[in-house]
């Protein structure tokens, strides 16, 4: 495996063959995939990669697989030109990347278990899982079943079953936990170190990750093969965040673009807002908080990669802002009745956040803003009972329809 | 013999309560701390449990009773 190197601490620097591991043994820091960048420069190119699959494998160079077997459609979704949406903003080069359109199960979740499960299969497990009821949960289970292997989904057993239907609908073996969210989080992690089994977002996380990476190419081939002035992402774990930013700095690292890497706007929910709270106090550890917000596919108390997503924020001259639950509403209202999408909250958030940002001018009008689109509104309708306007109730009759819908007699 | 990598979080009110020691006497476990940061409002620690897998059990209901949040240490897995 000549591009890929082998696994590296991002703490303390341990080197570890490419093996499903995940923390160092040393410092108990996360591993990283760490790549033979001067190698991938001489087999990649702008006109390889166009030929390649219309998916997230036509950059298989620079993601740590040889053989892509999983997810085989997941990414290259759109690059929108925000023209309603930069209007009102007061940017005339806002684009939105849409990962609400991501095959087959509607949000970027697609890109990183794609990855992880090819990854997976070239290891040889025959069994993936996942603790989720959302996206994620939605993903493994989908990617599981086409790829013929076994699945397994954890969930705390208080949750309604309704919520996980568009994970049961793949089959998967669903595992009702009595117990809270951390008691799932601890029986997983003893689950994924003891089972031969490819826990997507534990043991196989390193390789995971990656994935994100590809909302990074897609956006700067789509933009001709240019890198974006300022990208806004929604802040979870911190992984997406960190690995946009790690992908923009790939491309430039082979010479598929020139330029200097993006300024990173990152977006969280006041009610779990852990990462923007340690850049705002100077802090370069993450005091966990305990989620309430409406926006659950990004409530991570206790990010993973909050530490790095604050370095990030840092070093790309870039900022983290909150948005509140109303705001969420309103952001995915902005963005469905301006451009026609319809996301879900976590895009509602960074939708809030990139109109916070425009007023607070932090924003050239000509410089080139994308903002990440991560999940779809149709998944999750509830959030929005009754705050959108009411059907007018009219008779059959012409004469009430004039006077009721049109205004005029 | 069985380990656990976890991760123990202190709530302000719970930073000067000797809680490990007393997991130490009451259970049958090593433990292996490797990474810590603790202050004055809050406190975190990443430490190894080692032992066997009843006793390891029985001292984290022992450390979640006592208001300590326990975590694997990959943090939180299960997302919404």
């Amino acid at each position: 495996m000549a591009k890929v190197k082998g696994l590296k601490c991002k703490e303390c620097g341990a080197e570890y063959p490419v093996e499903p591991i995940h923390v160092c043994e040393f410092c108990f820091g996360p591993l990283e995939i760490v790549y033979d960048y001067e190698e991938i420069k001489k087999n990649i190119s702008r006109e390889k990669i166009e030929k390649g699959p219309k998916s997230l494998w036509r950059y298989v160079d620079l993601l740590p697989v040889e053989n892509p077997t999983v997810g085989l459609s997941a990414g290259f979704t759109p690059l929108i030109k925000a023209e309603n949406l930069g209007k009102l903003l007061g940017l005339n080069n806002l684009y939105i990347k849409d990962d609400s359109v991501n095959h087959p199960t509607l949000s970027f979740k697609d890109r990183v278990v794609s990855v992880a499960l090819s990854k997976a299969k070239e290891f040889g497990f025959d069994t993936a899982a996942c603790a989720s009821t959302g996206n994620l949960a939605n993903s493994v289970a989908a990617h599981a079943a086409s790829a013929g292997m076994k699945c397994y989904v954890f969930i705390p057993s208080n949750l309604e079953t309704n919520k996980i239907i568009g994970s049961l609908v793949f089959n998967p073996v669903v595992v009702a936990v009595d117990g809270n969210y951390d008691d799932v989080n601890r029986l997983s992690s003893e689950i994924a170190n003891e089972f031969g089994w490819a826990f997507v977002n534990i043991n196989v996380r390193p390789f995971y990750s990656e994935g994100s990476k590809t909302l990074a190419f897609e956006v700067a081939e789509q933009l001709g093969w240019k890198i974006p002035d300022t990208v806004v992402a929604p802040l979870a774990s911190g992984s997406l965040y960190t690995k946009i930013w790690k992908g923009f700095n790939e491309l430039i690292q082979v010479g598929l673009v020139e330029g200097k890497p993006p300024r990173m706007l990152g977006a969280q929910a006041e009610g779990c807002s852990p990462i923007y709270q340690a850049l705002k106090e100077g802090r370069d550890f993450i005091k966990p908080v305990k989620p309430n917000t409406i926006a659950k596919s990004i409530a991570i108390g206790n990010p993973a990669d909050g530490p790095y997503a604050v370095k990030v924020a840092k070093e790309s001259q870039g900022d983290i802002q909150i948005a509140t639950d109303e705001e969420i509403i309103e952001g995915i209202k902005l963005l469905a009745k301006t451009e026609g999408i319809f996301t879900e909250t976590a895009g509602g958030t960074t939708v809030a956040v990139l109109k916070k940002f425009a007023e607070a001018g932090v924003f050239d009008k000509d410089e080139v803003v994308v903002a990440y689109i991560t999940g779809n509104g149709y998944k999750t309708m509830e959030v929005l009972e009754g705050k959108l306007q009411k059907p007018i109730h009219i008779k059959p009759s012409l004469i009430e329809f004039k006077e009721k819908v049109i205004g005029k007699k | 013999m069985h380990s656990m990598k976890l991760k123990l979080i202190y709530p302000e009110e719970k930073v000067k309560e000797p809680i490990l020691s007393r997991v130490c006497k009451k259970f049958d476990v090593d433990i292996n701390i490797r990474k810590a940061n603790v202050q004055e409002k809050m406190g975190w620690l990443e430490l190894e449990f080692i032992g066997n897998e009843e006793e390891i059990e029985k001292a984290i209901n022992f450390l979640v009773e006592s208001g300590i949040e326990v975590l694997p240490i990959e943090g939180q897995v299960f997302v919404e």
